[in-house]
């Protein structure tokens, strides 16, 4: 946004319009992009959160042998699911502790779902027996596809935000002039001056990631947005097959022989695979018409280690075990795809980078929130009747209490939904989600009752409530309290216990901030201006 | 350990290059300074950042050594900024 309060003679100039353009684009779709980067950053660790929602599953001491993993869960979805025409496992890995696999059902009616999902254990080959949950993946899923719409909708709001973000980024750029000769510069206690050098500095600093994640975003779903290409190139049954091995691991089904025959060794199969890739570097099994004569298995590389999502993929005879086709090369098109998919992911991380993802993007959450609330401390301060601000200023200003703090009470509420919906509830999993939505309207509904400031102070108190709690409600209701996870070497539960508190300490110093907060109605430069009163969160 | 050496170059390649600037200056020493050292913590920086990029690039490739260097370097100056924040308002206080 534009700091430059002077007039220009010579009518608006670029800077200027940019600027506008920039408060709008942010602003309209602020609140969803505010979700969208907030979820997606806690998706950088969605398997960790999955492990912790599913707390009857043993922390895993090392990954076992994926071979064996892939066999016994493939007997035991020859059994569950006969005649399912495909069906795909992740493998267990050093970040989860679960085979997830996903089949389609076979000769499903119209309007009926045809495929299925389950998460297996890798021990026993079963359906895993801990309570029912999307785990980290409700996260992720919302942030690029929301809920309660169908998914293509959520999709098509998603890019439109994202596009949104990528004007709102360009056009950043070009406002905000000095971004050299400022990168260093941090006014306290100014007002709104100290609220955009927030927002440049979480913008700058990490600029290359926004960048590059909004972008990258937008590729990971450009098929959707701009099919015509695609739609002009692609003609028949052949060209699309060809298309698909170049984008993903995951083989079609072609026509099954009616011909019964069962799976050859699917172990065997992924041996094969691992003397390729190493012990570990398997990511996916992939069986299409398992149990007929014309059945094709694909044992697929794991994303670790290499930028790049592109398939490689070894294609087996699934009768004999015969290896048909060695996939590990791609086009450059759909390499520049899958390098651009992969950045966005990060899949490919080791522990410290993944870190590095967790922490830059949430730098990009808290650009967006300044954003936000730097819209209401600008006009604040030019309101004519502070007490009673125009119904634009109100929207915006309750919006961004439910969007922002009340976004972190409802996300802090679904990991409680998790430890207390009893197990036997119908539908838990998705009560879970209910859940989340719940609280989040209650927050919304409780920001437009309550005054403006106390509603920001309450809100940001019950996140960190919630927050700071949570270990200790995991500690009543599971056997894995933090010294026994800190004891047992835990690291996967031991680390969300801490993140619970960091992020509560956050909310806490953003309540204490606020609370002590008075609000200027006068231009800032007028005034004289206390430390205390130069807070961080001006909003109120 | 490369996380961390890189990081550390990144930490003190940005304190160098924020050194070199005219306001961290004047909160810090009270007046510019000379214009050579201001040449040298710029060049200094400058080389400290690229190190950091050649220690990672020469242990993981371009692709992934790239993606890490860029968390190393948006980290680096935030923590760089965190602390002439503080060191700003403890100056604030004193007076």
């Amino acid at each position: 946004m534009t700091t430059d309060q002077q007039a220009r003679p010579d009518g608006r100039g670029l800077r200027q319009s940019m600027s506008d353009l920039h408060t709008w684009v942010g602003l309209l779709l602020g609140w969803v992009l505010y979700a969208m980067f907030l979820t997606g950053t806690v998706s950088y660790f969605k398997d960790e959160l999955s492990q912790w929602m599913r707390p009857e599953l043993p922390a895993q001491s090392g990954v076992p042998d994926q071979a064996v993993v892939a066999q016994r869960v493939a007997d035991e979805l020859v059994a569950l699911v006969p005649g399912s025409p495909q069906w795909s496992l992740r493998l267990p890995d050093a970040r989860n502790n679960s085979v997830y696999a996903f089949w389609r059902t076979a000769g499903a009616a119209p309007g009926q779902r045809g495929f299925g999902e389950g998460n297996f254990d890798p021990a026993t080959g079963q359906t895993v027996s801990s309570r029912a949950t999307l785990g980290g993946d409700f996260f992720y899923r919302f942030h690029f596809q929301f809920h309660y719409m169908p998914v293509v909708w959520g999709r098509w709001i998603a890019g439109v935000a994202a596009m949104f973000m990528l004007v709102a980024i360009v056009s950043g750029v070009i406002t905000h002039k000095k971004i050299f000769v400022d990168f260093f510069t941090f006014r306290w206690g100014k007002g709104q001056r100290s609220w955009l050098d927030a927002h440049n500095a979480l913008s700058v600093f990490g600029l290359p990631f926004h960048a590059m994640i909004t972008y990258t975003g937008l590729v990971t779903l450009m098929a959707l947005y701009m099919p015509w290409g695609q739609q002009a190139g692609i003609k028949t049954a052949a060209d699309r097959q060809q298309l698909n091995a170049e984008l993903s691991a995951f083989i079609q089904p072609g026509k099954p022989s009616g011909e019964k025959a069962p799976l050859a060794s699917i172990e065997d199969m992924v041996r094969h695979a691992q003397e390729r890739w190493g012990r570990d570097g398997v990511g996916r099994v992939t069986a299409t018409h398992p149990g007929d004569a014309a059945a094709r298995v694909a044992v697929a590389r794991g994303d670790g280690g290499r930028v790049s999502m592109s398939p490689q993929y070894l294609e087996f005879e699934g009768t004999t075990g015969k290896l048909l086709a060695v996939h590990e090369g791609v086009g450059p098109a759909a390499e520049t795809r899958g390098v651009l998919y992969a950045l966005h992911l990060g899949r490919f991380s080791d522990l410290v980078t993944r870190w590095l993802y967790f922490l830059v993007s949430l730098a990009g959450t808290a650009m967006v929130g300044t954003g936000l609330v730097m819209w209401t401390v600008k006009r604040r301060q030019k309101l004519p009747d502070p007490a009673r601000p125009h119904v634009g200023f109100h929207v915006v200003e309750r919006l961004n209490i439910a969007s922002i703090a009340g976004l972190s009470v409802a996300m802090a509420a679904f990991l409680w939904a998790n430890r207390l919906l009893p197990e036997t509830l119908a539908e838990r999993a998705n009560w879970e989600i209910h859940s989340f939505f719940i609280v989040w309207a209650l927050t919304l509904l409780h920001g437009v009752l309550r005054p403006a400031k106390k509603a920001w102070v309450e809100q940001l108190w019950l996140a960190a409530a919630l927050l700071a709690l949570l270990p200790m409600l995991n500690a009543a209701t599971t056997q894995r309290p933090f010294w026994r996870s800190l004891a047992d070497g835990d690291w996967v539960f031991v680390g969300m216990d801490l993140m619970c508190w960091a992020l509560a300490a956050l909310h806490a110093v953003l309540a204490l901030r606020t609370l002590r907060h008075q609000p200027k109605t006068r231009p800032a430069r007028k005034t004289v201006n206390k430390p205390a009163g130069g807070a961080v969160l001006r909003e109120g | 350990m490369i996380h961390l050496s890189s990081f550390i170059l990144c930490l003190t390649g940005f304190a160098a290059l924020a050194f070199a600037m005219d306001r961290p200056q004047h909160d810090l020493f009270g007046r510019p300074l000379p214009a050579p050292a201001t040449l040298a913590l710029r060049v200094g920086g400058a080389v400290s950042l690229l190190g950091a990029l050649g220690l990672l690039v020469s242990w993981q490739g371009w692709g992934l050594g790239l993606v890490m260097f860029s968390g190393h370097t948006s980290l680096g100056a935030g923590v760089v900024h965190g602390a002439l924040i503080i060191r700003q308002r403890r100056a604030a206080r004193s007076n």
